[in-house]
């Protein structure tokens, strides 16, 4: 069967949805939140784009995100805390081609004890650990595929066995590495001096020209930013392949409010536009509709809906990784973390439970297993945000004159910035009942209506996991030869606010009604024709950057809905 | 260009910035580094406070606040796209809105507060004496936002208005932008070579923090 479908959010879930549907005959309408700065998305050659070598418009003036002044979130560190904080939070960009227009495009592979968690390894006290209703082996042709389809650069000879040995790959990535940056170089070299196993990070930028869209030119403003060469296009490509059968309709800067349902089913949404007089409101009809407006807005948007929640789970279990920010100052040399792809190194060796020490550290601290995650080897910032950096800093050291020349010395001699390799780890994060997303009783979007209301903070795992791998860390950017090894929990450097911008959970898959929001296929239970297509539905947070996993999931289960009666 | 300060409130804000990022004229430790007068901050700041119009109660378009792309050709040949800026969509004109009517206000209240407590013009006070102002604590919200708008006029690209002729750059070694021509692969993998950190009071002391946490 086909009709018409509505796709909420045209980012690493929404594109894929629209494609997978639009080639199986269905009419689509893609409504998108926000902007579209891209031209020629449905033609033929190059993408065209208004992103720039900005760090102003980027980093200080939101461009590639949402601007918290007209949509805030607030967020509270447990259910016990008041709100701390209204503004951005965890905020991915709403735009066409969502979270992929700022990433910087790294693409490994959740491992296989990550969809089998509570089998492989055990519950957790206090955390809800599960499995995915499917398994690595059932999920790796989709990485395959995504890899295949959006363009990845990588090395299948250089990956270490631990990560052949959870993530066993089939096929040669599409494209070679490119060039690896100084700072990542000098960092792996501090990894292996620990015994670790750093290797070419797989990402999905253009090695070579791939989909008729340009090869990175190593432009260096790459993490956050949108691709001035759209070297690293990811959900435009099927947003393309999508529009290119004729029978998509991409709306943007149309926000959906509300999912229409009527006797366990959705008849379409509502949604409001903005204009010069004023917002503009409509509706529009659907058979099915597809939420993919990424794990916090699509949980807000069931909410506003009033889903059915027989397990009591919609909006909970929400993931967000525990970073820990690691700084490894050279004092006798300039990084130039500047110029290349950002971050072309990563190790996962602490990603895995097993690592020596890591067990008997879990059991000393009360837990059954720790681990760390992906850690990402290199990279700095711009000028603009380590200036900022100084600002802060300058009213400890300098506080009776905390500018001036001061100010411009530490810029030039760039201590954060150039000679500075950045070491994250992406912290595995537990899922937890009590980590949420609510509708916020006071604080409403420019529509008048109730913002997302996100409370989490590191549970004890994540703590005792970050407290195992700081001294590592350390070590590693010492041994690298930094001056200076610094690292800290990330909601150290923040207050408590989340800041990594990976979001998951909230709508957990599940064969079971009982204990999941969406059943093996991102069907929501109670809903015979709602599907979610974005981070929501994960069951686990890997400990890897989500998105490509994001696409493998949306293409497993809309190709399965697209080729079954609905 | 709209222009949002009068004469005077543009000569405080200029004085107010060259105390935060100094020039030569301004400190003779800078001797060669041009700072905020010479990047024309101000420009900056009177450039985005105007950047929606917004002055008199009449919005002028276009608005200039998200540069456009995607590129300037500034180390290479052809027009500077960065030049042209992008549409506004209705929501963000909004937002942005908000936001430029608040500095404005915190501007003009700034300015009178430091102008106040320089006995009546901020403009004749001493080198010292301003910078003692700036540290005060009844006027540190505006002194922070003057120190962050000091900091994107010095390292924004320059069709914002500040960065002028890439002196904010310059000084600190940063080439900015570098497309469409990009690095090659020697550029990005290779060692620049040794060059001990600066050995300033400030850099050892901020490292010393960094080092103790």
């Amino acid at each position: 069967m086909t009709g018409t479908a509505v796709v909420i959010g045209s980012g690493a879930g929404g594109s894929f949805a629209a494609m997978e549907l639009a080639e199986a005959g269905w009419q689509v309408v893609v409504f998108e939140k926000g902007a579209n700065h891209f031209s020629n998305l449905g033609g033929e050659g190059p993408i065209g784009t208004a992103f720039a070598n900005d760090s102003l418009a980027t980093q200080v003036r939101n461009f590639p995100g949402t601007d918290p002044e007209v949509f805030p979130r607030t967020w509270r560190p447990n259910q016990a805390a008041a709100v701390q904080y209204t503004g951005s939070v965890d905020e991915l960009p709403q735009l066409v081609g969502g979270g992929t227009v700022h990433w910087d495009a790294k693409v490994p592979r959740f491992w296989d004890i990550d969809f089998q968690q509570l089998s492989a390894l055990g519950p957790v006290p206090g955390a809800d650990v599960a499995d995915w209703p499917f398994s690595y082996a059932d999920i790796a042709p989709y990485y395959d595929e995504v890899e295949q389809l959006i363009g990845v650069q990588g090395d299948t000879e250089a990956i270490p066995d631990i990560v052949r040995k959870h993530a066993p790959r089939a096929k040669q990535y599409p494209m070679p590495p490119g060039p690896q940056q100084r700072s990542s170089i000098a960092v792996a070299a501090g990894a292996t001096a620990i015994g670790l196993h750093p290797y070419p990070f797989p990402m999905a930028i253009n090695s070579r020209p791939y989909n008729g869209q340009r090869a990175c030119n190593d432009c260096g403003f790459c993490s956050g930013f949108g691709c001035p060469a759209v070297a690293r296009p990811a959900a435009l490509i099927p947003l393309r392949r999508a529009l290119r059968t004729g029978r998509v309709r991409l709306v943007p800067e149309t926000m959906v409010t509300k999912v229409r349902l009527r006797s366990g089913a959705a008849t379409g949404v509502n949604w409001i536009r903005m204009t010069e007089r004023g917002p503009v409101t409509g509706t529009q009809n659907a058979d099915i509709v597809v939420l993919a407006a990424s794990a916090i807005e699509t949980v807000r948007l069931a909410l506003l809906s009033k889903f059915p929640d027989q397990s009591g789970k919609i909006g909970r279990r929400l993931m967000l990784h525990s970073f820990t920010d690691g700084t490894a100052i050279f004092l006798d040399e300039r990084m130039h973390a500047y110029r290349g792809r950002s971050i072309t190194q990563c190790a996962e060796d602490a990603a895995d439970p097993d690592f020596p020490g890591a067990r008997a550290f879990a059991r000393a601290h009360g837990l059954p297993y720790l681990r760390g995650g992906l850690m990402e080897l290199g990279g700095s910032q711009d000028p603009i945000t380590e200036a900022q950096s100084y600002q802060t800093l300058l009213g400890f050291v300098r506080s009776a004159r905390p500018f001036g020349t001061d100010f411009k010395q530490l810029m030039r001699s760039s201590i954060l910035r150039d000679r500075l390799a950045g070491c994250q780890i992406i912290g595995h994060d537990l899922p937890y009942l009590g980590h949420t997303v609510t509708l916020d009783p006071t604080v409403r979007d420019v529509f008048g209506l109730p913002v997302a209301r996100v409370t989490w903070s590191p549970g004890q795992h994540e703590q005792v996991a970050q407290q195992f791998w700081i001294p590592q860390l350390k070590k590693m950017m010492t041994k690298a030869g930094a001056g200076v090894a610094l690292a800290v929990p990330a909601t150290e450097n923040s207050g408590g606010l989340p800041t990594g911008n990976h979001v998951m959970g909230g709508m957990m898959m599940g064969a079971d009604p009982a204990t999941s929001v969406t059943d093996s296929y991102g069907r929501v239970h109670g809903l015979g024709n709602v599907f979610v297509a974005d981070g929501s539905v994960f069951v686990t947070s890997g400990a890897h950057n989500p998105t490509n996993t994001i696409m493998a999931v949306t293409l497993r289960n809309i190709r399965h809905l697209a080729g079954t009666p609905a | 260009m709209p222009r949002f300060f009068t004469g005077h409130e543009a000569v405080v804000v200029e004085d107010a910035t060259a105390r935060i990022a100094p020039g030569p004229r301004d400190d003779p430790a800078e001797a060669g580094h041009p700072g905020a007068r010479e990047a024309g901050v101000t420009d900056y700041i009177d450039m985005m406070l105007g950047s929606l119009g917004l002055i008199g109660g009449t919005e002028v378009p276009p608005p200039l606040v998200f540069a456009g792309g995607p590129w300037s050709n500034r180390h290479t040949s052809g027009p500077d796209l960065m030049a042209s800026f992008v549409r506004l969509d209705p929501v963000t004109r909004i937002a942005w809105r908000t936001r430029l009517t608040g500095w404005q206000r915190q501007y003009q209240q700034g300015i009178a507060a430091l102008d106040k407590l320089a006995g009546g013009d901020f403009t004749r006070a001493a080198p010292a004496e301003q910078d003692k102002i700036l540290a005060t604590q009844s006027v540190s919200t505006f002194t922070a936002l003057l120190f962050e708008h000091t900091i994107e006029g010095l390292y924004a690209n320059p069709e914002y208005g500040g960065n002028r002729g890439l002196t904010g750059w310059k000084d600190i070694g940063f080439p900015g932008d570098s497309q469409p021509r990009g690095y090659t692969g020697d550029e990005v993998e290779r060692s620049d070579g040794h060059e001990p950190v600066d050995d300033a009071s400030v850099v050892a002391a901020v490292l010393r923090l960094l080092g103790a946490l």
